[in-house]
């Protein structure tokens, strides 16, 4: 899948994340340091929006609020029309549990459980299907990554790919309809990042949102809208047909 | 099938097995002490009562001058007031324990071995009833005289007659003290065997049994009538007591080794729970990043939580199927110890339920509780923060003034000296405080507890000294009947060794309480005062010690009060004595225990208003040889003497004799306090040892960063060993602080216990080295494994771990 496939224009006109002026300051024996300063960002349904920047700009700190692992100092920051910043950490993390996928650059998996229970984790928790139905669909999520023969495996038994096809299988255990990735090829060679960022391009497809941060250059052109954080700030914006926000 | 969240708890159990082995044994460790204790105090309090209930225990006991028969014995048995009574002959006699070593020994006659009705007396081995010359001797007297069933012993009447008689057997007397405590042994023949000896016939002891036992005023009230029933059939009562309800002998030492054992118990409680708490945190910390995993993937804080309490609450359960089989083994053992110190078969050594319940409890609610606050402290933290990379710190150390005090300008002396690797151990000690905080809490209350075991045993050694440091002489002999004093006295005198003698009266007397209810039997002692140096002023506890012109003065003993607790320094008492009664002033109490009533009154005054002037009832000496043996060899030979010159001894005491004996009697509760305070110290070395394994995990990046600069294996060993060593000893400073008011209570709960006053109070400074040896060690061991394991990891594992 390429980008001149991608259809940008939203299908909805509302958006799916929709943030505004979110700040977040953390504070620490050297003072105090300014993460996010006052961002403003909409995404769509559909849209496979790449977050890029040197480290310390701010994008793992703007995908943490974004998925409410983490609160914001100020601002507002709505999901499918639910006002996060409103949700306490429970209720976000049901939140999370229903509505977001999120996969990490270090994989992030329970290392005493299997492959197949760690998809089926989070169904556990979202309690959504019966046990047969998370088994079986746990089951169909690792055939679609592509790792249906490791199901009784320990994730230490994986290579770096099979772990991040894991992770992304566990993200979409729940259906959800947002994917957020973080580096997730971060850890990878790069035969094996393609492949796992052709996997988020065939979700995308699907009519899922996905939001990645990277710092690749040659990855972040694999999604349908780039953003550049500098500082905490957005100081870039490029759609895939080129064109500058 | 299992929900995966399920599958993980059940992982996490038993896949790290090394930290559940770790923290099961924290808490067996705690639990186990508990139970022990739990089960234990119930089945001496209950087994124990049982047991002696079983023995028909009697309300009181007369004691006449003259012997009486059957008939009077009927007639005892007829009175309203008396439910059982029975009869036994009472003789003190000596019995040679070694050549030319004689020690007193209380022989009982009964006309019936199998008819013993009152505090009753059992066959135990060997024969029974004890055949005609031949003696059986109480089971635990056995090892006093030295002697086992079949052998051959030489007794001596107080008639002067001596008999060689064969040990037919053992019997069982619970009734009777402890021989080995005591130091008097027993022994049983018949009448038969007393003609032998050119006895006449007869009793001279009543043991009664009153209608109402329990009810300790009108048992007294019963004793009272037979002592006045046997007044009037024309018999001269020298003596008549009242027991307490339900007491076995040394009942009280029995209730402060119970107290103590409470004490410890409650300690272990509060210690467990510390353990617990350190514990579950040492565990939350190690799974931190995997909570903030499993809230990411949508887990709840009650989910999450709900899967951690079910964690806690196994290791629990698992601690428990430790804890509890060995706990009962260990409270029957220990049980089974005491009833032996005791001289009492147990009738049951059942577990009481309750024990095992309140176990369940503490072992499964306890845990949850006490995890509840590092629970929500972590489960606090937000997912993100949970997750994030470790690094080598987060920069919080330095921030207060424990930091800032280990570091810098304060350390001038680093310069000059290579102890950086003493440094980083010093402050990588104070990193992380509430962990530091709650690891010394369970260690400064082990080392605590220590040290007061220690100091206890020195100030029970203290105590007695003090008990007996009064009497400046080094033998007493006790006569069978008064004798003229300057007799005795000069006739000693002629003995090669004996440097100086004093006397004293002594008799039996009685309070005679203002509604003229009588108290039950006490000892008047009335040494000389003054003109002689044999005896010196005990502990005082209250008022003061005699003078030589006091008139009417006594000091009775601090106990006194808690039994007639209208009495007080200051106050008059009215004592009845030879039938007679006098009014005294209590000028004093001294520190004794409540073996026994005894007043102590001036010689001057007592022998004039008794009509004793010129008599003496005991002999102290003082010897020319200090040493055990020869003063022991001269005590006999002293004794022979007088026997010579027609002077009846019923009883001869070296001090040396009198300490041991009151030290045999404090070894129980000392030995008991030691049990537990290795047990203690064990929960506490535990307790470092799995704080000292979550400092190593938690800081395996920043061994990958030392070795990586170049640190060597043992350098690495070496930082974590002295961190761990660290806090030994940081523990310790504290303990030995903690220590000094734990001591004072312990003290004065043991003390109170067994004699209504606080032990003597001393610091044992060999405990706190000794103490201080073994925390190092402890503490140098509970890091070693740890440092071993870290610093045996590559340079890359510790780099990457996650």
């Amino acid at each position: 899948m390429n980008s001149s496939t991608v259809n940008s224009k939203p299908s909805d006109p509302e958006p799916l994340i929709d943030l505004h002026h979110v700040v977040k300051v953390y504070k620490g024996l050297a003072g105090s340091v300014t993460a996010l300063n006052g961002i403003d960002l909409k995404v769509f349904q559909g849209e496979f929006l790449v977050v890029t920047g040197k480290s310390g700009s701010g994008k793992t700190t703007l995908v943490n609020i974004i998925t409410g692992l983490d609160r914001s100092t100020s601002g507002d920051i709505w999901v499918a029309g639910t006002p996060l910043h409103r949700l306490g950490p429970e209720k976000a993390s049901r939140l999370r549990g229903k509505m977001m996928g999120v996969v990490f650059q270090s994989f992030e998996l329970l290392p005493t459980l299997t492959v197949l229970q760690n998809v089926i984790l989070p169904m556990d928790f979202a309690q959504r299907y019966s046990l047969r139905e998370q088994r079986q669909r746990a089951l169909y999520l690792l055939e679609q990554v592509d790792i249906v023969e490791h199901a009784k495996k320990l994730p230490a038994a994986l290579s770096g790919g099979q772990q991040q096809r894991l992770a992304i299988a566990r993200a979409m255990a729940n259906d959800p309809a947002i994917l957020v990735a973080d580096e997730p090829t971060g850890s990878l060679d790069s035969a094996t990042a393609k492949a796992v960022i052709d996997i988020f391009e065939d979700l995308a497809q699907q009519g899922r949102t996905v939001l990645m941060v990277t710092h690749d250059k040659d990855i972040a052109k694999r999604g349908s809208r780039m953003i550049t954080l500098l500082d905490g700030e957005i100081v870039h914006t490029e759609k895939e047909e080129g064109s500058h926000a | 099938m299992l929900k995966p969240r399920w599958y993980k708890v059940i992982n996490d159990l038993f896949g790290n097995k090394t930290r559940t082995v770790l923290i099961v044994l924290s808490m067996a460790v705690g639990l186990f002490a508990i139970g022990i204790i739990l089960s234990a105090r119930s089945i001496l309090s209950e087994g124990l009562t049982q047991s002696f209930a079983s023995i028909a225990p009697s309300s009181g006991t007369v004691r006449t001058a003259e012997p009486f028969d059957e008939d009077f014995l009927e007639s005892v048995r007829s009175m309203d007031a008396v439910q059982q009574a029975d009869a036994r002959r009472s003789i003190t006699a000596r019995v040679e324990v070694r050549p030319g070593e004689w020690k007193n020994i209380t022989i009982f006659v009964f006309a019936d071995y199998d008819d013993i009705r009152v505090n009753k007396v059992a066959s135990q081995d060997g024969a029974w009833p004890p055949p005609e010359r031949e003696i059986l001797i109480e089971r635990a007297a056995l090892s006093v005289i030295d002697a086992q069933v079949g052998n051959i012993i030489l007794v001596k009447f107080p008639n002067d007659t001596q008999r060689e008689m064969r040990i037919a057997g053992a019997a069982y007397d619970p009734a009777q003290l402890p021989a080995q405590l005591d130091g008097t042994p027993y022994g049983y023949i018949t009448f038969d065997t007393l003609e032998w000896f050119g006895e006449d016939y007869g009793f001279n002891e009543l043991h009664v049994i009153a209608t109402n036992p329990e009810d300790k005023d009108w048992a007294q009230q019963v004793v009272n009538r037979v002592k006045d029933k046997a007044e009037k059939s024309g018999y001269t009562i020298p003596l008549s007591m009242t027991a307490e309800p339900g007491q076995l002998p040394m009942d009280d030492v029995l209730q402060g080794i119970l107290l103590l054992m409470g004490f410890l118990g409650v300690l272990s409680l509060f210690l467990s729970i510390f353990l617990v708490v350190n514990t579950v945190s040492a565990l939350l910390a190690q799974q931190k990043r995997q909570i903030g995993v499993m809230k990411a993937v949508g887990g709840s804080t009650v989910q999450i939580l709900g899967m951690y309490l079910v964690m806690v609450i196994s290791y629990g359960v698992l601690a428990l199927l430790v804890a509890i089989p060995l706990g009962m083994q260990g409270a029957r053992a220990l049980s089974q110890t005491l009833a032996v110190y005791f001289n009492f078969d147990l009738l049951s050594m059942d577990i009481p339920v309750s024990a095992i319940l309140l176990q369940i409890v503490i072992g499964l609610v306890l845990p949850v509780l006490a995890s509840l606050l590092p629970f929500i402290t972590s489960l606090r933290i937000s997912a993100a923060e949970a997750m994030s990379t470790y690094t080598m710190g987060k920069g919080r150390f330095g921030k207060n003034w424990i930091d800032r005090l280990l570091s810098g300008s304060n350390l001038w002396f680093a310069r000059k000296a290579s102890i950086r690797s003493i440094l980083l151990s010093v402050r990588n000690t104070f990193r992380n405080k509430s962990r530091l905080a709650l690891t010394l809490i369970t260690l400064t209350l082990g080392s605590a507890t220590f040290i007061s075991v220690f100091n206890v045993r020195a100030s029970l050694t203290s105590t007695v000294n003090d008990m007996i440091q009064w009497f400046n002489c080094d033998a007493i002999l006790t006569f069978d009947r008064p004798y003229r004093s300057e007799k005795v006295q000069q006739e000693a005198l002629t003995v090669p060794g004996i440097t100086d003698t004093d006397i004293w009266l002594q008799f039996s007397a009685r309070r005679v309480r203002p509604d003229k209810s009588e108290s039950g039997m006490m000892y008047m002692f009335a040494p000389t005062i003054g003109d002689s140096s044999l005896i010196r002023s005990p502990a005082i506890a209250e008022g003061r010690w005699l003078l030589p012109d006091d008139d009417n003065a006594v000091v009775v003993p601090s106990a006194l009060f808690q039994d007639e607790p209208d009495l007080k320094v200051g106050k008059e008492i009215v004592l009845k004595v030879y039938g007679k009664e006098h009014s005294f002033k209590i000028v004093g109490t001294y520190v004794g225990t409540a073996f026994g009533t005894i007043i102590y009154s001036n010689y001057s005054y007592v022998a004039k208003v008794t009509d004793r002037v010129g008599e003496a009832d005991a002999l102290m000496v003082r010897t020319q040889a200090q040493d055990a043996a020869s003063v022991k060899a001269e005590s006999n030979a002293l004794e022979e003497h007088l026997e010579r010159t027609g002077v009846g001894v019923s009883t001869v005491s070296t001090l040396q004799n009198e300490r041991a004996e009151a030290e045999v009697i404090f070894d129980a509760i000392v030995s008991l306090l030691l049990v537990m305070a290795v047990l203690l110290a064990l929960v506490g070395g535990l307790g470092l040892m799995g704080t000292m394994s979550i400092n190593v995990l938690e800081r395996t990046r920043e061994i990958g960063v030392l070795r990586a600069i170049g640190a060597p294996n043992r350098g690495v060993a070496q930082v974590f060993i002295l961190e761990g060593i660290a806090i030994g000893l940081l523990s310790w400073l504290m303990g030995s602080l903690l220590a000094i008011p734990m001591s004072h209570g312990l003290n004065q709960a043991l003390g109170g216990a067994m004699m209504g006053v606080s032990l003597t109070y001393s610091y044992s400074m060999p405990g706190l080295w000794l103490w201080l040896v073994i925390v190092i060690f402890l503490s140098a061991l509970a890091s070693f494994i740890p440092a071993r394991n870290a610093s045996r990891l590559t340079v890359r594992e510790v780099l990457a771990y996650e």
